[in-house]
């Protein structure tokens, strides 16, 4: 297996929590990329083709809901999974994480293994049904 | 100087890191009856605590650092080695 | 201390400053739909944060601050000022609690009990507190399935262990960690690690089944298991950065009872949580499938992607990838089938909400957004660092014509000489620039400066029974660094000065007709080289008959001054040492600290403060100070063989004057000079230096201003124009008052620069 490593784009305000999910996912083995708000990972995924999103949902400038809508429109077109983290977890976010193009909605704290589990996931064999 | 050698004995003090590791394995293999004092020893780096479960030396003198006494001298008495009894082993793996 | 917690502490400090202004700002313009959406993100993202760490009451004391936000958020409260208050209360607790974790890297000791009172107070509006489910949330779901590494742990412990917690009836958290091999190359330590696990029962090593012919010491090849009665946070938080390489699991006696006894415990061939998560996946792309209209393009193909992962992490792959949306479903179904429970929590919804996310949008269209810029944080240390090495770079610099001289004088080459010069220009035009860049990294706006005083007005008026409105202006204005950290301490004095003594109670006000809200102004003004803040009011002013009176019962201004002074030098007196207006010293301002302070910390930085006020109208503070104080241009001269520096900016001009033209007048020499006559003061007997001009040879006179005052030096000798890195005095010399502070000079001595201000005082004193 000489392939490259699959890349994320960790897409949250908070940089703390950035820096903890980069730190996570690099050294398990991820390539990751960091944006602080919807628009910015708007704005990357446009120039990087990415094999996962994890998406905050309470950002400011363009939150995690419209980010995931615009991500899956035909401007940008990524059939990337996108994995929805909420802060709060309130009736009906589910919902709208999904609708808006979200293929896994989990609420925080997502206990580390949990999220290098889920990440690697869902990029094996990525590409396969793109 | 972490492990002072003297003919057969290494005396380990203080905190040991992984720049005694190469040396004191090192030792450890072309030392017959090898003899270790733990006695002033604060802390063990992983890769000396490894070299020590591979071969085996005597530990003269226990240490005084309560994790070191408590949780890691009983490892090295010879304890726990090699593989866990064969066991259904089928639960996960 | 990590880097993670470097990174929370430093984002921390920025969330609070925004939510205090968003708190004051919601005061004031209260069910702004922005403002509150604004507020309340900011507390969520710093509660997000803070859960990475194991501050459980920062947590929670921040859960309930978003909880009422929220409810304020969503229309159902609106926001008072004793909620605000609260609100405000618990983000000081905060701030205190995040300078103790600076230091000591965990909360203060008193946090649970502090954070408990708070979050009982913030609940109050909602209802009470709230059921005690964050406890719950943190701790992981416990597996019930035994995984086989139990068997590393010594058998007679683990029976042992069993017995007991079926006796107690509780839990233990079994951990495995298997290292990576080149773990050493990180500069991990496997064995360290384990030794911080707190409410460890039991560590056991695993080793390989056989250990290889070559022994490599640097790979490690062993692992643990540990028994603890930590928290999964815990381990969570330990483990954070090789959360691949542990495995936790959370047993009861019973089902190590039955591994122990080989009763085969009810799993499933594949590890539990992947199968879960995997589920979930399948679940959430069924909902996405069932939900409204029907889905095509890419968020098909991307549902169809996340399916085929799902189903091979549960080992059935599928060939989803050009299925259309019935036949997804079916796969999903399929696949989904025996966890029929997961299914039957997707209700099919008709239509889903999706309420217009008004203030969002507001936000993603605001023109006034910087996505593009990038800004770089860097830590002040560093800057200062940096200034440094520009100042040593001028000094060395300034090194080069000491050469050229004795390139000259003493190897006798001009040429030599003449490229030194050459070089030194080249040199100086990109040190000057180099120094100008660094200075300009070193320019921070003015609202670093006053960003504390909404609140501070806000509380101090409170306090007082005064009703205040605070304008700022100009804060967008640049300065120094060191210049806006100076500020701090004279504003807030004259801002405080001016709720405490200048503005009245809104009861005086309406009886002298003004409105009851009294109006305080902080402007800020670039004006060439300095940056000038005024500090205004509206209140009662200064009455310059009563500060008069006052300043000749504390005998600092003669009867004569009583009858003459005029009305704004009457004003000026309040910066007189020992001079303070208040009938009493109220517990706000009457520190000990008076105005002589602030004029006196601010004539430090170089700096002037003026005060107007017209009785009855309202008082104006004017401070001006320059806009940056790193580099100071100083004139060298020499006194008994001793070189000083004296700043450029207050050198006139240097004069020679034939002994025989110097005269005397009254006790003191003068010289005129185009018909003026100026004071010359003696350098050497000033600061006691033993030198006694050669009688015969021409005076050295160096002629400064300062104020309206104008005097001559009297020196041994001039030298050139250097710039210098000016720094503060330190040790013994620091209360020498007649030296602004010390700078290397190029031949490496060490330059002495004047205060000049001081030296005439001085001198004023000796004669």
């Amino acid at each position: 297996m000489t392939e490259s490593p699959p890349k994320v784009l960790v897409v949250d305000d908070a940089a703390t929590v950035r820096l903890y999910h980069s730190k996570l996912l690099g050294d398990a083995g991820f390539h990751v990329a960091e944006a602080a708000n919807g628009l910015e990972a708007v704005e990357a995924a446009l120039t990087t083709a990415f094999d996962l999103f994890l998406v905050d949902i309470n950002m400011p400038r363009m939150n995690g809901y419209t980010c995931v809508e615009t991500l899956r429109s035909e401007t940008v077109g990524t059939p990337a999974p996108v994995v929805m983290i909420s802060t709060e977890d309130r009736p009906g976010d589910a919902d709208r994480a999904y609708a808006a193009g979200a293929n896994l909605y989990l609420v925080k704290p997502v206990a580390a293994d949990r999220l290098v589990r889920v990440c690697r996931m869902l990029t094996a064999g990525r590409g396969d049904a793109a | 100087m972490p492990i002072e050698f003297r003919d057969t004995l290494a005396t380990l003090s203080g905190v040991v890191t992984v720049d005694e590791v190469d040396q004191f394995a090192g030792w450890l293999r072309t030392t017959p009856k090898a003899r270790v004092s733990l006695r002033r020893c604060r802390h063990l780096h992983t890769g000396v605590f490894q070299a020590m479960l591979r071969y085996r030396p005597k530990v003269t003198a226990a240490p005084t650092d309560p994790f070191l006494a408590v949780r890691v001298l009983p490892l090295l008495n010879g304890g726990i080695s090699g593989p866990p009894p064969a066991r259904h082993r089928n639960a996960t793996s | 201390m990590n880097a993670l917690l470097a990174q929370f502490l430093a984002e921390a400090a920025d969330l609070l400053a925004q939510v205090d202004e968003g708190l004051l700002q919601l005061e004031r313009e209260p069910g702004d739909p922005a403002l509150v959406n604004e507020v309340f993100r900011v507390a969520h993202t710093f509660k997000g944060s803070s859960g990475l760490f194991a501050f459980p009451e920062l947590t929670r004391l921040t859960h309930a601050a978003e909880d009422l936000l929220d409810a304020v958020r969503g229309g159902g409260l609106s926001l008072d000022s004793g909620m605000t208050d609260d609100l405000l209360a618990s983000f000081d607790l905060i701030r205190g609690w995040l300078a103790h974790v600076t230091t000591h890297e965990r909360l203060p000791s008193s946090a649970a009990g502090d954070a408990a009172r708070l979050i009982t107070k913030l609940r109050a509006p909602l209802g009470g507190e709230k059921a005690q489910d964050e406890a719950a949330a943190v701790v992981h779901v416990a597996r019930r399935v035994v995984p086989a590494w139990l068997d590393h742990f010594d058998q007679r412990w683990l029976t042992e262990a069993s017995t007991w917690l079926r006796t107690t009836s509780s839990r233990m958290r079994f951990l495995r960690y298997t290292p990576d091999q080149g773990c050493f190359f990180r500069a991990e330590d496997p064995l360290h690690l384990v030794s911080e696990i707190p409410a460890v029962d039991r560590v056991d090593v695993v080793t390989p089944d056989s250990w290889p012919p070559e022994f490599d010491a640097y790979a490690c090849l062993i692992g643990f298991v540990v028994a603890t009665r930590a928290g999964v946070g815990e381990i969570d938080y330990l483990f954070r950065y090789v959360g691949d390489q542990i495995e936790v699991v959370e047993l009861d006696g019973e089902a190590i009872r039955r591994h122990l006894t080989g009763e085969p415990p009810t799993a499933t061939p594949h590890d539990p949580e992947l199968v879960a998560d995997a589920q979930a996946v399948l679940a959430g792309a069924l909902r996405c499938l069932t939900l409204g209209d029907t889905i095509s393009g890419t968020r098909l193909s991307a549902t169809a992607h996340a399916v085929g992962a799902a189903a091979r992490a549960l080992g059935e792959p599928v060939d989803a990838a050009e299925a259309d949306p019935p036949e997804l479903r079916e796969i999903v179904t399929r696949l989904l089938g025996d966890a029929a429970p997961t299914e039957a929590e997707v209700p099919p919804r008709p239509a889903i909400e999706m309420p217009a996310d008004k203030p969002d949008r507001a936000h993603a269209d605001d023109p006034g957004g910087q996505v593009g810029t990038k800004i770089l944080k860097v830590d002040q240390e560093k800057v200062d660092h940096l200034m440094e090495l520009v100042g040593e770079l001028n000094v060395a610099k300034n090194g080069l014509p000491f050469l050229a001289d004795a390139a000259e004088e003493e190897f006798g080459s001009r040429v030599l000489s003449r490229r030194i010069r050459d070089q030194h220009a080249g040199l100086h035009r990109i040190a000057e620039d180099l120094q100008a860049a660094v200075m300009d990294v070193r320019m921070l706006p003015l609202s670093v400066a006053f960003n504390r005083f909404p609140r501070l007005v806000r509380d101090l008026g409170r306090r007082l029974g005064k009703s205040v409105e605070l304008t700022v202006h100009g804060e967008d204005t640049m300065a120094d660094k060191d210049v806006i950290e100076a500020l701090g301490d004279p504003l807030v004095h004259l801002v405080r000065n001016s709720l405490d003594h200048g503005v009245e109670t809104p009861a005086e006000r309406l009886a002298s007709g003004k409105p009851p809200t009294a109006r305080i102004t902080l402007a800020a003004v670039a004006d060439g080289d300095a940056v000038t803040v005024e500090i205004g009011d509206d209140g009662r002013g200064v009455d310059p008959d009563r500060v008069k009176r006052k300043a000749y019962q504390k005998g600092l201004i003669s009867e004569d001054e009583l009858e003459t002074l005029g009305e704004a030098d009457a004003v000026d007196l309040v910066f007189r040492p020992g001079f303070s207006t208040a009938e009493q010293v109220s517990d706000l301002s009457g520190r000990g600290v008076g105005m002589d302070a602030v004029r006196a910390g601010v004539a430090k930085l170089g700096g002037t403060v003026t005060m107007k006020s017209e009785p009855g109208r309202g008082t104006s503070t004017t401070l001006r100070l320059p806009l940056s104080m790193a580099v100071t241009q100083v004139m060298v001269v020499s006194v008994a063989g001793q070189r000083f520096g004296v700043p450029v900016d207050l050198v006139q001009e240097n004069i020679r004057v034939p002994a025989a033209e110097m005269s005397r007048m009254l006790h003191s020499e003068v010289v005129v000079l185009r018909g003026e006559v100026v004071p010359v003061i003696d350098l050497a007997r000033v600061l006691e230096m033993p030198w006694t001009p050669d009688p015969d040879s021409d005076r050295a006179i160096l002629v400064v201003s300062l104020g309206d005052r104008r005097a001559g030096l009297l020196v041994e000798r001039f030298h050139r124009e250097v710039d210098v890195l000016l720094k503060p005095m330190e040790g013994l010399l620091a209360y020498a008052g007649e030296f602004a502070g010390t700078a290397l000079l190029g031949d490496g001595l060490v330059l002495l620069v004047l205060n000049v201000k001081e030296v005439l005082g001085l001198a004023d004193r000796v004669s």
